[in-house]
């Protein structure tokens, strides 16, 4: 099989299982597909969000690798309120592309995100940009950034699942 | 009007009827007496940087054209073609001279005039200029600084009365710049499934947060060096005209000018820069109230301005009795250097918005209030009484200025059966 093609069906494992691991809750693990200088940005409506410069623009979601941990912890807490009793969640990821670039691979991916919660579900449209890097042999995630292709977060509110 | 709120401080009784969160007519009421009637708050003028600059956006309901000529005058345009009503610049910002419209061809300055018309020939010779052709300016226009309100009301009291002492709290707000203040791009845009008073009480509620924000509080504890030593302490103070702010000292850093360990030796130079310069230019008194005071304040009805660990400028309109639709936009100094700027935003984003470690507890509280109003029945009633037993100065976790914000509602609701 050629290169190219292993390398995508190698990063769409990666992106199925971590779809699996954050639709079942199992966050402590999600944490384990990621490298410990990770970042994972949700950038806002009106701005490029291919483009658009966390340290210059506000965004949704800014969290470095600290930050995602405490995230997780929050959301194992009764006190996330927004989640809990928990929100039912579908990850839904195709069109997958992925290239390398020197010692970085680069993957872009089409998402429909489900959250259903008493009253309310909502869908989250939109794409991924991840930066996937070679950690011990296997494939660690650097950075992904969630771009909502999308007017504006209404009805949605919150992002208080992970995207 | 059956929805009055019960004020009876000699009993210390202060209730809300429930009526007023879900009832159709108290929400046609309110669009008719108070976001008809008030100032609104429209945008602020970093936005629009340079003559031709443009930007839309809805104001209680409503399709607005904010821009500025050739000559960097402001203008607030209704945005709806004079012709047929159709909206006429479909773009959310940018730069133009002027504005066509899509469906034909009318085309008008940037305050409003109707500059040229396809089939000229079809009409009089006068009628480019007949008034009623025109784009129509929203009836007043006005600034305290940089942020801009608008009334859709010809009359009533001028903007800087109406502001009564929220004015000079919005001053503070652009003294934490020698250059100017500005809108540092990106906005977050949500809505929440609740009554919009709701989230005007949620934004200077001191009391709820204990409980409503025990996670963000473990975890600040957590984020090593990232809180000071000065305690959570504070009081509430009416504004009048249904403006009130909390204004309290916090263990958090501030940009301007509070440091806390996380931000290192060298931080500590910046920040007693930032300080110094402050009493330089306001003096002792103030400079020392500007950076070491935390102040959440709601202006009538529904602006809010949080002087935190960030400043943000909030501003949310209902389009039923039970959703309201937020824009939230973060306010920084011009002259911030980058690491204090990354460390503003960083810093917003941990707290608020949507994807914050509080404002989705916040929505869910909003939401199940809107939910557990559906019992009807008896429990007619809020409560809102915290802190009228007290003696002495209200304190920042009691109620006193949600009873402001309330009482205000009352009396313009009131006033308009009478």
């Amino acid at each position: 099989m050629n290169e190219n093609l292993i390398l995508r069906l190698t990063v769409e494992d990666l992106l199925i299982r971590e779809a699996h691991l954050l639709d079942s809750w199992q966050l402590a693990e999600w944490l384990t597909l990621y490298t410990n200088d990770a970042h994972y940005y949700v950038p806002p409506n009106d701005v490029d969000g291919d483009t658009a410069d966390p340290d210059t623009s506000l965004f949704y979601v800014m969290d470095d690798r600290k930050r995602m941990e405490e995230r997780v912890v929050r959301l194992g807490k009764v006190g996330a309120h927004s989640e809990h009793p928990r929100s039912k969640v579908r990850h839904l990821v195709t069109n997958v592309q992925a290239a390398r670039e020197n010692d970085i691979v680069r993957a872009r991916a089409s998402f429909i995100v489900s959250r259903a919660k008493d009253i309310t579900h909502d869908l989250f449209v939109g794409h991924y940009l991840y930066d996937l890097v070679e950690r011990d042999g296997a494939l660690k995630i650097s950075k992904k950034t969630c771009v909502l292709d999308m007017e504006a977060l209404r009805p949605h509110a919150r992002i208080s699942i992970i995207l | 009007m059956d929805a009055r709120i019960i004020s009876e401080p000699s009993q210390n009784k202060f209730l809300v009827p429930r009526k007023a969160f879900t009832d159709q007519a108290v929400f046609e009421r309110e669009y008719a007496e108070i976001f008809n009637k008030c100032w609104l708050y429209l945008g602020h003028a970093s936005e629009l940087p340079e003559p031709g600059s443009f930007l839309t956006r809805k104001v209680a309901r409503r399709p607005i054209l904010f821009n500025r000529d050739r000559h960097g005058e402001f203008h607030a345009l209704f945005n709806a073609c004079p012709h047929r009503g159709a909206m006429v610049c479909r773009e959310r910002h940018g730069k133009s001279p002027a504005f066509m419209c899509m469906y034909h061809g009318w085309t008008f300055g940037s305050d409003g005039h109707l500059m040229t018309l396809p089939g000229a020939a079809g009409y009089p010779k006068d009628f480019k200029t007949d008034p009623q052709k025109q784009m129509v300016h929203v009836p007043r226009l006005d600034r305290i600084g940089d942020f801009f309100f608008l009334n859709f009301s010809h009359d009533g009291e001028d903007l800087a009365t109406y502001l009564a002492d929220a004015g000079d709290y919005l001053n503070l707000v652009s003294e934490h710049s020698e250059s100017g203040m500005a809108v540092t791009g990106g906005t977050q845009e949500y809505a929440i499934r609740g009554n919009w008073k709701l989230l005007a009480e949620n934004s200077v509620d001191g009391y709820h947060a204990a409980c409503t924000h025990s996670t963000y509080l473990e975890y600040l504890k957590n984020a090593n060096g990232a809180l000071g030593a000065t305690p959570l302490e504070g009081g509430g103070i009416d504004l009048n005209n249904g403006h009130a702010v909390i204004e309290y000292s916090a263990p958090w850093g501030r940009p301007v000018a509070s440091w806390v360990p996380l931000w290192g030796e060298e931080g500590k130079t910046e920040i007693d820069g930032i300080y110094g310069k402050l009493q330089k230019r306001l003096g002792e008194k103030r400079a020392d109230r500007l950076a070491h005071k935390n102040r959440n304040m709601i202006i009538f009805p529904n602006l809010v301005v949080n002087d935190i660990m960030a400043i943000t400028v909030r501003t949310f309109f209902p389009t039923a009795p039970d959703y309201l639709e937020v824009n939230a936009w973060s306010l920084a100094p011009v002259e911030e250097s980058d690491w204090l700027r990354k460390y503003r935003l960083f810093n917003f984003t941990e707290f608020l918005g949507p994807g914050g470690f509080a404002t989705p507890d916040d929505v869910e509280a909003i939401e199940k209030c809107q939910q557990g109003y559906a019992v009807g029945g008896d429990a007619k009633y809020n409560d809102i009484s915290k802190g009228l037993a007290r003696e002495g100065e209200p304190s920042f976790d009691d109620e006193m200025q949600m009873r402001a914000f309330w009482t205000e509602w009352d009396r313009r609701l009131s006033a308009a059966e009478d």
